[in-house]
């Protein structure tokens, strides 16, 4: 291990890993979001522009298309979580690298929400809020069973903490 | 308990008096036309008409005002029945109580009169406004809301004469001091040089287009200083047993009150113009509890104070602090490839009561929040804070102005601060 990832280590043996499905689900909105991108082709293949244009502007969305799917599996990869004690622990991101511990005493609220996509291949997120607008600590990728679980988890654990301001 | 009573009966008239700004904006917009055509019998015209809105609107205002009554009930709650065609009831917890200001708006304040606002906790509807009462009755009310507040929250009996409060002032705020401050201000500075290069330039060359900007260079700092120096007017602050009072304004007061136990986080502000002559700013966060996080109040314990003054009032709502004495650790040498200016002046401390971060060189700031409050601890690293072995450490609070952020520090340090500033924030909250 070196010193970079000192940083971001896991509290036990491991952080628990996020379902690979969330990459599907990330890269069937990536897939739908290239609908846009043909548009743009066809844009392009119907004005007066030169030809060489479309070739560039093909290769392009090709390459871009290969990369961001490259990096959401990195991305998906890159998260992480740990249920301590007393806390949560959250680690995510690539470029910019997060950690966030919540203390379970501090969470207000317990938000489970799963989009149309997210239904249809069977995860839900996980997130986390106190009082803090900054927090942001969401867990994406969980399956429903252990979304359900982790907030019926989590909220318990938050009533028996919470000192009631 | 009281006896349901109204609102000061001078209310309706005060309240209609919007009546008239409405007609002179008629006069002088689609009515300067009609008044050229017709002649002047339209402003007889309109002013008959404007008083006649009056009339109305007071006539509404007063039906509104004679069905509105509110007193505090013998279970300490503060009440509020209103409503002519549909009757409402509302019925604020007075244990949960948040703040009680009083504010004297432009026109209530010209006849002797102030409104109250009471604040409780909780979601929406949690928010009243007594408009209007005399000075004398809303300190009253002010003081029996609080006493009914002490009293249901802590269940203790209540002393004598429970209403004697002498106020024990803290800190002010000069005038000439306020003036001074307003105008060093960096952007306020910058664009009144500006202005004044921008009138030496338009006289040189006798060409007008350059008084069009002045305006604006100009105007906007002008503008801008007037306004907070009315609002920040008499800028006062006083110990009661409730909490800070702070007492500020010229053409409208505002009064309120801060617990200590709301202050979720303060910082020391010192803009670069101010620091010759050791002046700093006090900014406060002051959030709701829990269940209203949105929602949040007062921003500055002190526009501009001596160093010493500052501190002192900072020792007040976070008692046992000595800013002077934090146990700054300072951000690497690398960090300055990260943030070439600012690197000297970044720095954490955690003590066994407040995590502290140093940042900032044009505005150096110092943001200090107690581990009680600090709701959760982030670490973030950047790609380029990576190459340079870096991370940045942040102890999120409520929002407000204050930001507890340590950036850029040696990112070995990194991680053990985390888990000491999560183990501390586990035990105070274990304590009772």
């Amino acid at each position: 291990m070196d010193s970079v990832d000192a940083v971001f280590v896991p509290p036990a043996a491991a952080w628990m890993p996020v379902s690979r499905k969330l990459a599907t689900a990330r890269r069937i909105t990536l897939s739908l979001g290239y609908i846009l991108v043909a548009v743009g082709g066809g844009v392009i293949a119907w004005s007066p522009l030169p030809r060489w244009w479309l070739v560039g502007y093909l290769i392009a969305a090709v390459v871009v298309y290969v990369w961001a799917w490259w990096v959401i599996g990195r991305r998906v990869a890159a998260y992480g979580y740990a249920e301590r004690a007393d806390d949560l622990i959250v680690v995510s991101g690539i470029l910019v690298r997060r950690l966030v511990i919540v203390p379970y005493g501090r969470m207000q609220m317990v938000d489970l929400r799963a989009g149309p996509i997210d239904r249809w291949l069977g995860i839900a997120t996980v997130q986390l809020h106190t009082a803090a607008a900054t927090t942001d600590a969401a867990i994406p990728g969980l399956t429903p069973l252990e979304a359900a679980a982790l907030r019926d988890r989590l909220a318990a654990r938050g009533e028996a903490r919470s000192a009631g301001l | 308990m009281t006896d349901p009573r109204r609102t000061h009966a001078l209310t309706p008239l005060i309240q209609a008096v919007p009546a008239f700004p409405v007609a002179f904006v008629f006069l002088l917009g689609p009515g300067r036309e009609l008044i050229a055509s017709r002649g002047l019998g339209v402003i007889a015209l309109t002013l008959g008409g404007a008083l006649l809105g009056y009339l109305g609107l007071a006539a509404v205002s007063w039906l509104l005002w004679s069905r509105r009554t509110f007193w505090i009930d013998t279970d300490g709650d503060l009440r509020v029945d209103s409503g002519v065609v549909e009757r409402s009831s509302r019925r604020l917890q007075l244990s949960r109580l948040q703040s009680v200001d009083i504010v004297a708006p432009f026109l209530a304040r010209l006849a002797g009169l102030v409104e109250v606002r009471v604040e409780v906790a909780g979601t929406s509807g949690s928010h009243v406004v007594l408009r209007y009462l005399s000075r004398a009755d809303a300190d009253l009310l002010r003081r029996m809301i609080l006493e009914f507040a002490r009293r249901t929250a802590d269940d203790v009996a209540p002393e004598e004469e429970p209403w004697v409060n002498e106020p024990d002032l803290l800190a002010s705020v000069p005038q000439g001091r306020l003036m001074g401050s307003l105008l060093l201000r960096s952007v306020t500075a910058t664009l009144l040089l500006l202005s004044v290069l921008l009138l030496v330039f338009t006289a040189a060359t006798q060409g007008g287009a350059g008084l069009v900007l002045v305006l604006i260079t100009g105007g906007l700092p002008i503008l801008s200083v007037v306004g907070e120096f009315l609002s920040n007017y008499g800028f006062r602050v006083d110990r009661s047993r409730e909490g800070l009072r702070i007492r500020q304004g010229l053409l409208s007061t505002k009064t309120r009150t801060i617990p200590a136990e709301r202050v979720h986080a303060v910082a020391v502000v010192s803009p670069l113009l101010w620091r010759r002559r050791g002046w700093v700013r006090v900014t406060v966060t002051i959030a709701g509890v829990e269940g209203d996080a949105s929602r949040s109040g007062p921003e500055v314990l002190i526009p501009v104070a001596p160093r010493a003054e500052a501190l002192a009032l900072i020792a007040e709502v976070l008692p046992g602090v000595d800013v002077e004495a934090l146990p700054f650790v300072r951000a690497p040498r690398a960090s300055r490839w990260r943030s070439p200016f600012a690197w000297r002046t970044l720095a954490v401390a955690i003590t066994p009561d407040v995590i502290a971060a140093r940042y900032g060189r044009m505005t150096a700031t110092t943001a200090i929040a107690p581990h009680s409050h600090v709701q959760s601890v982030r670490v973030t690293q950047g790609a380029w804070e990576r190459r340079l072995g870096l991370a940045s450490l942040h102890a999120d609070t409520a929002p407000g102005p204050v930001h507890v952020v340590a950036r850029h520090l040696d990112q070995a340090l990194v991680r053990p601060l985390a888990d000491q500033e999560i183990a501390l924030v586990h035990r105070v909250r274990r304590m009772p």
